[in-house]
């Protein structure tokens, strides 16, 4: 049997130049849920994504994707093992069509994968994606622009949707449209981790909840657990439970 | 420059027909422009910025010019024009065969150029790898090949401009100067980041060049190009057709 947990952090260091920033990361993300990674800024969050996706050097320690060993490998391998990531930010080719962006979720493809089907079908599931194909990218809300990454992500059907502040610059309307999604896809069978500053709303929306403090894992537990904890209350949830 | 001393080399010292020197100068262009300079000269500096590298490229590109000039002296050699070396006359007007020539080609390699850049997923994610190589490479664009692909059609592009150029300038140790700075200027004018902005921009400036020439003073002629550089420069930045570009911090 599959472990229950599908992807795992052992100790991993990692860092930029001579600078430090994970200290022995170690924490592991249960299949089939989606988990939220909370914690002040700079904590070393973003770091941890960008070193399970191989766009950052690990130093020591291990990641682990369904049991194997993943540390260091390329962003497309990674790709080819079901792992999709989606950076915080604006993550598009603004002069690209809508069409021409979404296309690329399907550059790493394996030979004989039906891309054109795949690309029709993320055009039924989001509307907006197909009434404004041929539109240059640039011409997409913020909030359209997420969902354009996300369905760009989809089109390898990934395992794994790594996921880096999704709710940034977005009014908590669209916000809340986000997590619906977000856990529509985890009903779907896509394992998520995700990062979030508005971390009692990703909380409540989530199945764990993993604490990020200084590059180390400082807690993990249900998203329950998490939410109802005073010290993080205090320390990362800037008061709002206590409202 | 090099690939017309390339084919020289070719019918002189080997004593090979143009056209097969033609051929095999397009491929040594390939070859060292292309690939060799990417791999020895962009490969190891890139990592250490862009201003380093353009320093190299300046070096490199005097060593070859003061190269060619080492074994082949300082003097213009003829070159073999593809075409008839007469003229025309069109609308009343007299044009060179070897212009209009000039002129088509560019037109239908520009525009194979942009269908290919455009049109093809290999073009769109060699734009993708140029405007954000991070995200490109995290959605599985192979980033280093795309690069690549740059630089091979940048060889082929200097082979055919060679081939087009040399034989109204002649083969000379300096050729690539003169042109490349028209043309940088010629871009600027236009809009760097739009190829139909360096070719609105070359027309223009050409027609202007000539003008000045005839009608004003063909002893300030080289001044023309840089004062229509400044005017477009201080009322419009990005080049006539260029566009503004963001940054994404
Ligand atoms: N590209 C980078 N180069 C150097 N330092 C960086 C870089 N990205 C992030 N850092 C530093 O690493 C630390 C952790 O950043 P990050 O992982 O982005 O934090 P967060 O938990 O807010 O996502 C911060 O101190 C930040 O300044
Ligand atoms: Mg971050």
């Amino acid at each position: 049997m599959a472990a229950a947990e599908l992807l795992k952090f052992e100790n991993v260091v990692a860092g930029y130049g001579k600078e430090t920033i994970l200290h022995g990361l170690s924490f592991a993300v249960p299949r089939g849920a989606m988990t939220t990674v909370i914690g002040p800024n700079g904590a070393g969050k973003s770091t941890a994504f960008k070193a399970a996706f191989g766009m950052l050097a690990v130093r020591s320690g291990r990641i682990l994707f369904e049991d194997r060993e993943i540390t260091n490998r390329a962003p497309r391998e990674l790709i080819g093992e079901g792992i999709c990531y989606v950076p915080q930010g604006r993550n598009i080719f603004p002069e690209l069509s809508v069409l021409h962006n979404l296309e690329f979720g399907g550059v790493a493809a394996p030979k004989g994968t039906d891309l054109k089907a795949r690309i029709e079908a993320v055009m039924d599931r989001f509307a907006v994606l197909r009434r404004k194909a041929r539109h240059q990218a640039s011409t997409l809300s913020g909030g359209e622009q997420k969902i354009l990454e996300i369905a760009r992500g989809l089109l390898l059907q990934p395992r794994l949707m790594l996921i880096d502040e999704p709710s940034i610059g977005l009014s908590p309307l669209l916000v809340e449209e986000l997590f619906a999604l977000l856990r529509e896809l985890r009903k779907g069978g896509i394992t998520l981790l995700m990062i979030e500053q508005n971390a009692k709303r990703a909380l409540e929306n989530s199945d764990y909840g993993v604490v990020l403090e200084l590059g180390r894992m400082r807690l993990q537990d249900s998203a329950r657990a998490i939410l109802s904890d005073p010290r993080i209350g205090q320390l990362f949830l800037g008061g709002g439970l206590s409202a | 420059m090099l690939p017309a001393f390339f084919i020289l080399i070719g019918t002189h010292t080997f004593g090979l027909p143009f056209w097969l020197a033609a051929i095999l100068g397009g491929v040594a262009t390939l070859i060292l422009l292309g690939l060799a300079f990417k791999k020895v000269m962009v490969d190891p500096m890139i990592h250490h910025g862009v201003l380093p590298l353009v320093i190299a490229t300046i070096g490199l590109a005097i060593l070859m010019k003061e190269a060619v000039r080492e074994f082949y002296g300082a003097d213009a050699w003829p070159f073999p024009a593809l075409w008839a070396t007469t003229d025309v006359t069109l609308f009343g007007a007299v044009f060179a065969v070897q212009s209009l020539l000039i002129l088509a080609t560019c037109i239908v390699v520009v525009g194979a150029l942009q269908l290919f850049l455009a049109g093809t997923l290999t073009g769109r994610c060699m734009q993708a790898a140029a405007q954000n190589p991070a995200v490109a490479r995290l959605l599985g664009i192979r980033v280093e090949r795309m690069i690549l692909y740059t630089f091979l059609i940048n060889a082929a592009l200097v082979w055919i401009a060679a081939l087009l150029v040399t034989p109204i300038y002649l083969a000379k140790f300096t050729n690539g100067e003169i042109l490349g700075l028209y043309a940088f200027i010629a871009a600027l004018i236009g809009g760097f980041n739009q190829v139909r902005g360096a070719i609105v921009g070359g027309l223009l400036l050409g027609v202007i060049d000539n003008f000045c020439a005839v009608y004003v003073s063909s002893s300030y002629r080289m001044a023309v190009p840089l004062l229509v550089l400044i005017a477009v420069i201080l009322v419009r930045p990005q080049g006539l057709l260029g566009r503004v570009e963001e940054r994404t911090v």
